[in-house]
């Protein structure tokens, strides 16, 4: 099963960070629509499993 | 060709009134305002061109993208779930800081001011915590959260514990019936959600939240250590336990804040490092991700700083921890240290005044996209707009000097250029504020924004004072604090600063509906035009009142009877708003919070009674027109009156004439303004002025019509001012009726400056001469108009300037006229996204032209 540590777009919380969990990180991914281009980031977790938009890192 | 002001003749002389820009001549008059808006920049054309506005028309979103976001909801009960048996503001502490820990982060393109609200730019939150009638009402619509069953489902248990569950049971079903017809009294806000705060943005930016952590943790292991102390002594140390509470829940509630604003630092940094291929779009986000680190955390070091930690706070207070209108703040006085540090000392975040242009600019189209997931009721009374966002400039700082400075002017300029509904813009004329500013302000009436509305800076000075005395803790604001105030929404002015402003609603906004109560007054109580019910007490006959007085007295009591119900409806909100809808994040940031120990819900240092007496004015003609004809005249009996209203006016068309030529409000005439200031001074005022709400003070009357007017005069029946049934009321709170102000604008001042007593402030909407503002003469000729009316004392002024050619132009061809904004009452909207039944109001509103008698009046200096 692919999960969201092995995808591209997942961006691993840093150590310092106040909302630092291990395995916890940011889903970032980019967006376009008829009105412009736009990033949304969510929380997951390295062992989640990955989504139809996971891109192998 | 555009049309041209005609010469007159005045003292002797023959006036000219040439165009001020000449090339006008060739801007034809419609589609000037086409030809209006210039961006400052490349950045803010693209912006506003791709701007996701999110205006309602009748209720409905106009752009179809538009939608309710689930994940605010789904997230806020995951935490109510999980903190069952917690104390009721620790639970909201951690909802709030689960909401935040986990909700989707949003980050557009081109963007310098970063945040977003819902899990999609083109989404809006909703807020089943507060009232369930108003997210079914969601559930029924093509813009539903997704998926709909989750959304009932969490609906469903939200019923029991949201605040419209818990205040219901307080009021008898008759009551709650007549409140939800929403024809005498505006619905309650339990059934609504609608709010208002004053966030205290000073705090945040001058300490940063950090500060307000260490200052929580300080008062906690105070408290602590007094709780320990012995003796034990009950009666002092138990009040020790909501306080530790509190002060925990605020520790909580700002980590979670910094966290989320460090995750938009994380988010700026991952997309200039992954993503974004334009080397200075990286620079920018690289900027970006380094403020969002800073603030709200710490205190702001530079412009980019404050407007940035701003907007975390605006978004935390209006749409997150729950969902409130308005965008109150003294926004000058707010940015202007920080743009002394950026602009004229470039110490931190260097940058020039048209930087800071640019920045205005910015939030402005922030505010444009903010999308409110306000209920139906509400979306349909602000029409052509999002929301009401209002923020305040101008007026005066302590020994009344001059508070207008080159921020003032950036926020004017932006609005300007920029040419956006919202946020609309208050600005407090006083006599010592500096004619470079008033000159911008003119630009934007001139330009036909309907903004800045003018409040008059002293009235709103003595008022501030005025709430102190009844200050509950006698801690209300000092002299010198009365100086820094705001308007909280469209018309009532409330303190700003470290402490001490308005957390909830509770304190104003109850509308009241004087056309409707009068027509139910002449029908003892009972509604026949509309709901077919009795809709308040029975107060006799009108056939049977022999003296005019016996109608007043009859209308006192519906307008008593109404006014009581609608401020309690409030209070027992508050009362459960204290008990489950705590706001510690707004306490961590409030001085008063802080040092007390008190939830900003509860604590209300600074009273400050509003609400809302509307469709006055059909009512007050309404009332001339019976005592000249029927009580002095006696050309008419009661019952005659009373046939005729039943037909609609239909076959007694030359009675109807009788009573629409009575003498109307706004001409001056000594005859009816008698009655009618009077009616404001004694009833409106003087009731309302009998009532002690929650903060311990009186209420005074706002008027300030909103779309409301277009709303209750569809349910309001044929009136004795010669009005159809169904038709418009009256605009404002102390406007004349459309059209109906026929001795020129003077005439107008005249009248409304004979209402002074029992009143806060009342709306005055007046329409200009476009060619006459748009002429050589049109600044100086304003200028001494407002003069007059700052001399005359009057509390409020607006004013439309657009022409009848260029709204006809619109209605017809909608989509060439996507620029073109007006003035409705306390808000501005893009014409043609208001229905066609308000576009008509707009017309039908008299087009005030000065004449030499005006001109001598106010002493133009032509």
């Amino acid at each position: 099963m692919t999960t969201c540590k092995n995808c591209s777009f997942y961006f691993p919380v840093p150590e310092n960070a106040g909302d630092y969990e291990a395995g916890k990180g940011d889903c970032v991914v980019e967006k376009q629509d008829a009105k412009g281009k736009y990033w949304l980031s969510k929380p997951t977790r390295t062992d989640s499993p990955s989504c139809p938009t996971f891109k192998k890192a | 060709m555009a049309m041209v002001a005609q010469s007159i003749n005045y003292k002797g002389r023959t006036i000219d009134f040439p165009l001020e820009n000449p090339e006008e001549m060739n801007v034809p008059d419609e589609i000037l305002h086409e030809n209006l808006c210039k961006p400052t920049t490349e950045r803010t054309r693209r912006l506003k061109a791709r701007c996701r506005w999110k205006h309602a028309s009748a209720g409905e979103f106009i752009d179809k993208e538009v939608r309710a976001g689930i994940e605010r909801m789904r997230l806020i009960t995951e935490s109510h779930k999980a903190t069952a048996g917690k104390p009721e503001v620790i639970r909201r502490a951690l909802g709030l800081a689960h909401l935040l820990n986990n909700c989707t982060l949003v980050l557009q393109d081109d963007e310098l001011i970063i945040g977003y609200h819902a899990e999609d730019p083109e989404m809006f939150p909703l807020y089943p915590e507060l009232a369930y009638m108003a997210v079914q009402d969601y559930l029924m619509t093509d813009y539903a959260p997704q998926p709909k069953d989750e959304a009932q489902e969490i609906l469903n248990y939200w019923k029991p514990f949201s605040i419209q569950a818990k205040c219901e049971p307080y009021f008898d079903q008759a009551d709650l019936t007549r409140m939800y017809q929403v024809s005498t009294m505006e619905g309650p806000m339990f059934a609504s959600g609608y709010n208002s705060i004053v966030p205290p943005y000073e705090t945040v930016l001058e300490d940063g939240l950090l500060k307000r952590i260490e200052l929580a943790k300080e008062k906690l292991a105070n408290a602590q250590a007094e709780m320990e102390k012995t003796p034990w002594d009950a009666t002092k140390q138990l009040s020790w336990i909501p306080k530790i509470d509190l002060w925990k829940a605020m520790i909580i509630a700002d980590e979670a804040v910094i966290n989320w604003a460090r995750r938009h630092a994380r988010l700026a940094k991952i997309v200039a490092e992954n993503f974004e291929t334009n080397s200075a779009r990286k620079e920018e986000l690289l900027e970006i991700s380094e403020i969002c680190h800073r603030v709200p955390a710490e205190p702001c070091k530079g412009l980019r700083d404050a407007f940035q930690s701003k907007w975390f706070v605006f978004l935390i207070c209006h749409a997150l921890d729950r969902y409130a209108s308005g965008f109150a703040q003294k926004e000058d006085e707010l940015l202007e240290p920080y743009y002394n540090i950026s602009v004229k000392d470039r110490s931190f975040q260097p940058m020039t005044h048209k930087d800071v242009v640019e920045l205005v600019e910015c939030e402005r189209l922030k505010i444009s996209e903010h999308g409110a997931g306000k209920s139906r009721a509400y979306r349909e009374i602000f029409p052509g707009s999002n929301d009401l966002f209002i923020l305040t400039v101008g007026g005066t700082k302590p020994g009344f000097v001059d508070a207008c400075s080159d921020m003032t002017d950036a926020i004017l300029e932006g609005a300007r250029n920029i040419r956006t509904t919202e946020p609309s813009i208050v600005f407090r004329w006083d006599p010592v504020g500096r004619v470079k500013t008033k000159r911008l302000v003119f630009e934007c009436v001139r330009d036909g924004l309907g903004y800045p509305s003018i409040m008059h800076n002293r009235i709103g000075v003595e008022q501030m004072k005025f709430y102190s005395q009844f200050s509950l803790n006698e801690n209300g604001v000092t002299d010198d604090e009365a100086h820094r105030w705001a308007n909280v929404l469209c018309m009532s002015p409330g303190v700003c600063g470290r402490r001490k402003t308005q957390k909830t609603r509770s304190e104003g906004g109850g509308a009241i509906f004087p056309a409707k109560l009068l027509e139910i007054a002449l029908n003892n109580g009972y509604d026949w035009s509309y709901s077919g019910m009795q809709l308040g007490p029975k107060t006799g006959e009108a056939t049977g009142f022999k003296t005019f007085d016996d109608l007043l007295e009859a209308f006192r009591k519906q307008y008593a009877y109404v006014t009581s119900l609608v401020i309690r409806a409030k209070d027992v909100m508050r009362h459960f708003e204290c008990q489950v809808m705590q706001m510690p994040f707004v306490s961590s940031i409030d001085d008063g919070c802080m040092e007390l120990g008190i939830d900003s819900v509860e604590l209300s240092e600074q009273p400050n009674g509003w609400h809302n007496p509307i469709t006055t004015v059909v009512a007050a003609n309404s009332l001339v027109a019976i005592k000249k004809l029927i009580y002095d005249e006696k050309k008419y009996t009661m019952k005659q009156l009373l046939d005729a209203l039943q037909a609609n006016w239909e076959g007694h068309e030359a009675m109807r004439q009788d009573f629409l030529n009575a003498p109307k409000w706004g001409n001056d005439d000594p005859y009816a303004d008698g009655i009618i200031s009077k009616f404001y001074e004694e009833i409106l005022g003087g009731e309302l002025a009998k009532v002690t709400n929650f903060s311990g003070g009186p209420v005074l009357p706002v008027g300030q019509a909103v779309g409301l007017y277009m709303e209750v005069g569809s349910r309001t029946g044929p009136t004795p001012d010669g009005r159809f049934g169904g038709d418009a009321a009256d605009d404002g709170g102390i406007s004349p009726y459309f059209g109906t102000d026929k001795k020129g604008p003077t005439a107008v001042l005249k009248s409304v400056s004979k209402v002074q007593k029992n009143q806060k402030t009342n709306l005055l909407n007046q329409r200009l001469n476009v060619p006459m503002m748009r002429s050589i003469h049109g600044f100086d000729i304003w200028k001494s108009y407002m003069d007059t009316w700052e001399s005359l004392n009057i509390a409020h002024v607006q004013f439309n300037c657009v022409s009848t050619a260029e709204l006809k132009a619109a209605q017809k061809e909608p989509e060439k006229h996507q620029d073109l904004i007006v003035r409705v009452s306390g808000f501005s909207a893009r014409f043609v996204d208001v229905p066609t039944y308000g576009q008509n109001t707009i017309i039908a509103r008299n087009e005030q032209h000065f004449g030499a008698d005006d001109y001598e009046y106010i002493n133009a200096p032509l």
